[in-house]
């Protein structure tokens, strides 16, 4: 696997992190553990998702300015099989 | 993937209940012309479409027909909020009350359940985007009737902002049936499926 795709790879596990707590955490909202695992996982996916627009592609429309030109519809969509 | 934003893309605010006009508006949710309909018109058609950008468009329209859903089901759910059982009889209402309560179930205003016949995916971009402007068009007509029907301003703001957003995507997929046959020898436009013959 290349660097992009392992990256992505540390994306899709930080973010899968986030969804199981949200679920955990709107039926144990005071939860102290459940509270430190969301904002761990928090700062690791956006750290990491940061990284990987800035030296590959945009994961969400927001993002989708790089070096001045429109990427969001130029890349490569996940269905494909190449990855994004 | 997707992800909810805790907010409606237009606000949603209507002082009065009126569950008569609640049982036309529920057209726009499940109806053959409504906002579910679309949102699965488009994001099942996106898969083959056969550039980039056409795949943006499928994308990005048909997640933000899912935030049109919200907004017409806010709309139902003002609508119908705190009704008494004598207001459910005289409007009408009472023959979706008896199966959903003020549940939000999609389906249309004759009562019709919604139906994936009520759109297709052809795994042709041609056919897909020509029908595709046809529902965006269908979806204007149907938020004007509505405007017909409906007096009041609380309803009105956020069905005319839906009404303007039919307008955009038109516009859109024009460009995007622009864009593949762009693609295609100008002789041969309509004579083959340019994702699965060429």
């Amino acid at each position: 696997m290349d660097a992009k795709n392992k990256l992505l790879n540390k994306i899709r596990q930080y973010y899968f992190s986030l969804v199981d707590a949200n679920l955990y955490l709107d039926s144990h909202p005071t939860c102290k553990e459940g509270l430190a695992y969301f904002k761990k996982y928090k700062d690791l996916y956006e750290e990491a998702k940061e990284e990987y627009e800035k030296k590959y592609a945009p994961l969400d429309f927001l993002s989708g300015i790089k070096d001045d030109k429109w990427a969001w519809a130029s890349e490569p969509w996940p269905w494909e099989g190449s990855e994004n | 993937m997707w992800e909810y934003k805790k907010r409606l893309e237009y606000p949603v605010k209507i002082k009065n209940p009126n569950p008569a006009l609640a049982k036309v508006i529920i057209s726009q949710l499940g109806g053959p012309d409504g906002e579910l309909g679309a949102s699965m018109r488009y994001l099942n058609q996106r898969y083959v479409a056969p550039c980039n950008q056409v795949k943006a468009i499928l994308s990005d329209i048909g997640t933000e027909e899912l935030a049109h859903m919200e907004i017409v089901s806010a709309i139902l759910y003002q609508l119908t909020k705190g009704l008494s059982i004598k207001e459910i009889k005289e409007s009408g209402f009472d023959t979706y009350f008896v199966d959903h309560t003020t549940g939000i179930y999609p389906q249309a205003a004759s009562g019709t359940p919604f139906s994936a016949l009520t759109f297709q995916s052809t795994g042709d971009p041609i056919a897909d985007l020509t029908e595709d402007l046809a529902a965006e068009q269908k979806a204007r007509l149907t938020y004007d009737n509505i405007l017909r029907l409906a007096d009041d301003p609380d309803v009105r703001d956020p069905i005319k902002f839906l009404r303007a957003r039919e307008i955009v995507h038109f516009q859109r997929f024009g460009e995007g049936l622009r864009m593949v046959q762009d693609q295609l020898d100008a002789k041969n436009f309509y004579a083959f499926n340019p994702s699965f013959d060429l």
